[in-house]
């Protein structure tokens, strides 16, 4: 405990690191319930809100000051709602001017459910008004909800599209600043800000320009209330309906912390409804591009759900039986590991390898473009989980298989899409007679295959992957899953080795995930429950990649 | 220039004679041209006078003077120029203020006007006892011929040799800018005015940090008025001792005061400071009709009752003690035609237009106790409707990041504390006064 310092907070001595933000001190060691509407973990302070507001002693008494703002200091004393009838009213102040010329529209708002606003009000038990909103912004009361401002010029208005990702709603807007901030600090692209003066003042974009960033929907994520909201998730779903599993970013070897939101009822069997950032501030902060999160529109899009044969569809069955046939009679066999795949899937080749013994030979790596990290939540490199395949002692030596496809006659690629990465590269491969491939979507490669075989994708397998930087990183499944005859690839790989003399006895994706700890001395020791949501650092000698800077 | 209201004041009050500080050239023809000006007596101090003292023996002076910032806060002068930090290595930036804003305020335009030089004059000093390189004016955007009239005299003075490189012969220099605002009354709040001096919006900062440390361009600035600047070569001239002259012990020196309302000669008068309000009024031509109260340092201040303003004297102790302030010397005396809640919805129409929009008490509070002000002098005032406006004024008056709110709560508070029964009559005036209003948990849509 050397690094904490002893403050006051209520009359009680409480252990809090020195120097952080007074708000996290009270939520967090303190336990004291904090409501902030400006304030976020990862956005430099506005304090603005002022609902988070405290009693602090300094050399001139008691002082009012806002817990965002302040920084804990040895011996601080502070007085929050618990101690002071002060802060109570003064909240209650706070909050009834949020309210003043907020529509609470929560029945049609999308945000109802995990809104900071909604939370706080219910919180206060606050259900009457004594403010009159015909006294309130002068909203004309039309179906636009637009309001005049100072110089008498209509603005606002209940859809507002400001770009191809968000709509804003004006009068639910609280003038939190926290969008404008995560645009001009994280996105590092000013394009929000809030014009105009007093209750006037709005937000906006600058004239005829949208806003049009990679990371924007984030700012829908921020926002304390409706008034940003992501066009692929308007009106979609109530947020209490969705259930959530943690997972990572599987496009991109940064690893971008996140949630898959989704219900397993309703009319349409279950969907996979959208996907969140999850906080990491190790890897993503709060943070997820937005080519991330629409991920999730592919995973019932031109799913592989059955298996395929000499160009004909067939079960998932046959197609395996046909595979292992294949195995069985083949003379030298390559096995194409995958990055895109978990460490399990990948541990998974390497045994299956190793059971059909002396004719099969394992190669890696990838043909797609590697780019620049964008220091938020994106390293640039689209294979996940390149640095778990490396650890595994897997080379990346596609361009060897190519040099000596012709010494192979059955060719097995396990969920990696050579075909679309260079349709140019993978020709020469057709060489080989017999090409089995593993893959979640119907994709250039199944195309090009004598014996397809579909397997579950990202979302819906559990299993690590390794970030660029070390980070070994866990996946959850969500239950949502096109057929349910689908497994993950580690398991349609042990059934494979049905070819060999001794097949592998798997059971579940732990007996996999000990074969890699067998197979990479960086896993050792690492168990589900060490790495946790968070993720597990892997030692950093074994580490050889340029750490990617996350967040701001 | 056309005759100023106010203008010729009289030289000598009841046998003494008023001090000409800050206001010495005001009644000189061309006295803001740099000849005129130097004959006065300007630029006497930028010589060895100065330029012999050390930076600390000059900040000791403006101590010892007892110089308070003119401003409105009247925070000592010669105290916030010592928490400047020496040695940082980042340049130390001067910004004057002269984004003259409070309602009922016009020294600073006058002073710019008539008498920009010693204005120039004040900043050589401060900029030499702080180490300055390079200053600012920054000037409220409506004072378009001030700003002229300060660049035509800078321009004079960096011909003459008294700005730019080594101001007279000696080893300092200091540069001046005037910066124009676009008008707000907030960008006169000192991190406000230092964010639109930077190009952004004129919202005050978060303290800490304070200027004095880190202000603008993220360097140690110190903010001073106009008027506190001009009397600052006073102060060099004739020493602490002889500032010290005019004034009471706690508030030296002499200020200037612009009084409108309810007064036979409304204009910009120059009196030491502990005169009384009555004999000030008597100074300025005597009140019309019967006092019924007086804002006594611009709109921000609470209001004095009539019997309040008759034991007031202009310093800054005794409107303390009235809970009250000098602010920034601007005097409204108003008597008993006075419709008091139109005066209250102008002021309060006032801060709600200003206000920046920041901090959600400050920006929601001031619009809605407008609104609701406008409703009672309407005639559709409700039972309860000056309490309501009473608690939303205590709500937001120290909650924000800056004292705009404080400032726009203080007229709201004393008003009705002091003059409850007009409100009550213009309520009375509505019929339907006992009715409830419709509440927002009536609306359609709001059914929590």
């Amino acid at each position: 405990m050397a690094d904490t310092i002893t403050i006051n907070v209520d009359g009680k001595d409480v252990q809090v690191p020195p120097r952080t933000q007074l708000i996290e001190a009270l939520r967090g060691p303190a336990n004291t319930e904090t409501p902030a509407f400006c304030y976020h973990q990862d956005l430099k302070v506005a304090g603005n809100c002022r609902i988070c507001l405290v009693e602090t002693e300094g050399p001139r008494g008691w002082a009012l000051g806002i817990s965002c703002h302040l920084q804990t200091a040895p011996g601080l004393k502070v007085r929050t709602q618990v101690s002071s009838d002060k802060i109570v009213k003064l909240r209650k102040g706070v909050m009834e001017f949020l309210l003043v010329n907020h529509p609470l529209d929560c029945p049609i708002c999308d945000k109802a459910g995990e809104c900071t606003l909604q939370e706080h009000y219910m919180g206060q038990g606050k259900h009457e008004s004594r403010l009159d909103d015909a006294v309130g912004k002068q909203y004309k009361g039309g179906a636009d909800h637009r309001f005049l401002d100072s110089k008498g010029i209509e603005r606002g208005g209940k859809k507002i599209d400001l770009g191809p990702s968000i709509v804003l709603d004006q009068e639910r807007c609280i003038i939190c600043t926290r969008c404008v901030r995560f645009m001009s600090d994280v996105a590092k692209s000013p394009q929000l800000d809030i014009a105009g003066r007093g209750d006037h003042a709005y937000l906006t974009t600058f004239p005829d320009e949208p806003l049009n960033h990679e990371y924007d929907l984030n700012t829908a994520d921020i926002c304390p209330v409706g008034a940003l909201t992501g066009k692929h998730f308007r009106f979609q779903q109530r947020v209490w309906m969705l259930k959530s599993v943690e997972s990572i970013d599987p496009s991109d070897s940064l690893g971008a912390n996140l949630t898959i939101d989704y219900n397993n009822s309703g009319s349409e069997g279950g969907k996979v409804w959208r996907l969140m950032p999850r906080r990491n501030p190790d890897v993503n902060k709060s943070w997820i591009a937005n080519r991330t999160r629409l991920l999730y529109q592919n995973l019932a899009v031109n799913r592989l759900t059955d298996g395929k044969k000499a160009g004909g569809d067939c079960t998932i069955e046959d197609a395996t039986i046909a595979a292992v046939a294949a195995l069985k009679g083949a003379k030298r066999v390559a096995i194409v590991a995958s990055g895109h795949l978990t460490t399990e899937d990948n541990a998974a080749v390497l045994a299956l390898a190793e059971a059909l013994g002396g004719k099969a030979e394992v190669f890696g790596g990838s043909w797609l473009t590697v780019g620049k990290a964008d220091g938020i939540a994106l390293s640039g490199d689209p294979v996940a989980n390149r640095k778990g395949v490396e650890l595994l002692g897997i080379k990346d030596n596609l361009d060897e298989l190519v040099a000596k496809a012709k010494d192979f006659d059955v060719l097995l690629v396990a969920g990696n899409d050579l075909w679309s990465a260079s349709a140019e590269k993978a020709a020469k491969l057709e060489v080989i007679p017999t090409r089995i491939a593993l893959s979640a979507w119907v994709d250039a490669t199944v195309a090009k295959a004598t014996i397809a075989i579909g397997i579950r994708a990202w979302a819906e397998v559990r299993g690590s992957m390794v970030n660029c930087n070390g980070r070994v990183q866990l996946l959850q499944a969500c239950p949502v899953v096109p057929n349910s005859q689908l497994e993950a690839a580690w398991s349609v790989l042990t059934a494979l080795s049905k070819a060999a003399a001794k097949p592998l006895t798997w059971a579940s994706e732990v007996d996999a995930w000990k074969s890699a700890q067998a197979r990479g001395s960086a896993f050792a020791g690492m168990t589900y429950r060490s790495i946790g949501p968070m993720g597990q650092q892997v030692a950093l000698s074994t580490t050889t990649v340029q750490p990617v800077a996350a967040g701001v | 220039m056309t005759t100023l209201h106010g203008f010729p004041q009289p030289t000598h009050w009841k046998g003494k004679e008023l001090p000409r500080i800050l206001s010495g050239l005001f009644q000189v023809e061309n006295g803001h041209t740099l000849a005129v000006a130097k004959q006065h007596g300007v630029y006497g101090t930028i010589g060895p006078m100065l330029f012999d003292k050390s930076q600390l023996e000059l900040i000791e002076l403006v101590k010892d003077s007892g110089l308070r910032g003119r401003g409105g806060a009247g925070f000592p002068t010669g105290m916030k120029w010592s928490f400047v930090p020496r040695g940082t290595g980042k340049p130390v930036y001067l910004v004057i203020n002269a984004d003259e804003g409070e309602p009922g305020t016009f020294k600073d335009r006058l002073c710019m006007t008539r008498d920009p030089h010693l204005l120039i004059e004040g900043m050589i000093i401060t900029g030499y006892a702080l180490g300055v390189r390079t200053a600012y004016i920054y000037v409220r955007g409506e004072m378009l011929p001030q700003i002229t009239r300060l660049n035509d005299a800078i321009k004079e003075a960096y011909d003459a040799g008294l700005l730019g490189e080594n101001i007279g012969g000696s080893q300092y220099s200091l540069d001046i800018y005037v910066h124009r605002g676009a008008g707000a009354y907030i960008c006169g709040e000192e991190t406000g005015l230092i964010n639109s001096l930077e190009g952004f919006k004129g919202q005050p900062r978060l303290k800490p940090p304070f200027p004095a440390v880190s202000g603008a361009f993220a360097s140690p600035t110190v903010v001073n008025n106009v008027e506190t600047i001009m009397a600052v070569p006073y102060i060099l001239k004739h020493g602490a001792k002889g500032y010290r002259a005019f004034g009471t012990d706690k508030s030296p020196g002499s200020k200037l005061f612009s009084i409108s309302g309810d007064i036979v000669k409304p204009g910009v008068y120059e009196v030491p400071l502990g005169m009384s309000y009555m004999e000030f009024f008597e100074l300025c031509g005597g009140l019309k009709g019967e006092l019924l109260g007086c804002i006594p340092g611009g709109s921000s201040a609470p209001v004095l009752s009539a019997d309040e303003t008759r034991k007031a004297t202009l310093d800054y102790e005794s409107l303390a003690s009235l809970k009250s302030m000098l602010g920034s010397g601007a005097i409204t005396p108003f008597n008993t035609t006075t419709d008091v809640p139109k005066f209250l919805q102008t002021i309060a129409r006032f801060y709600a237009h200003e206000s920046c929009g920041q901090c959600t008490p400050c920006r929601e509070g001031t619009g809605y106790v407008d609104r609701v002000l406008d409703k009672v002098v309407d005639g559709q005032g409700r039972d309860g409707d000056i309490d309501l406006i009473k608690d939303l004024a205590d709500s937001y008056e120290w909650t924000t990041i800056c004292a705009f709110a404080p400032g726009a709560a203080w007229p709201v508070q004393s008003f009705i504390a002091k003059y409850r029964e007009h409100f009550q009559r213009y309520i009375d005036k509505n019929p339907d006064h006992a009715a409830a209003r419709d509440l927002v948990t009536q609306r359609p849509g709001a059914f929590w």
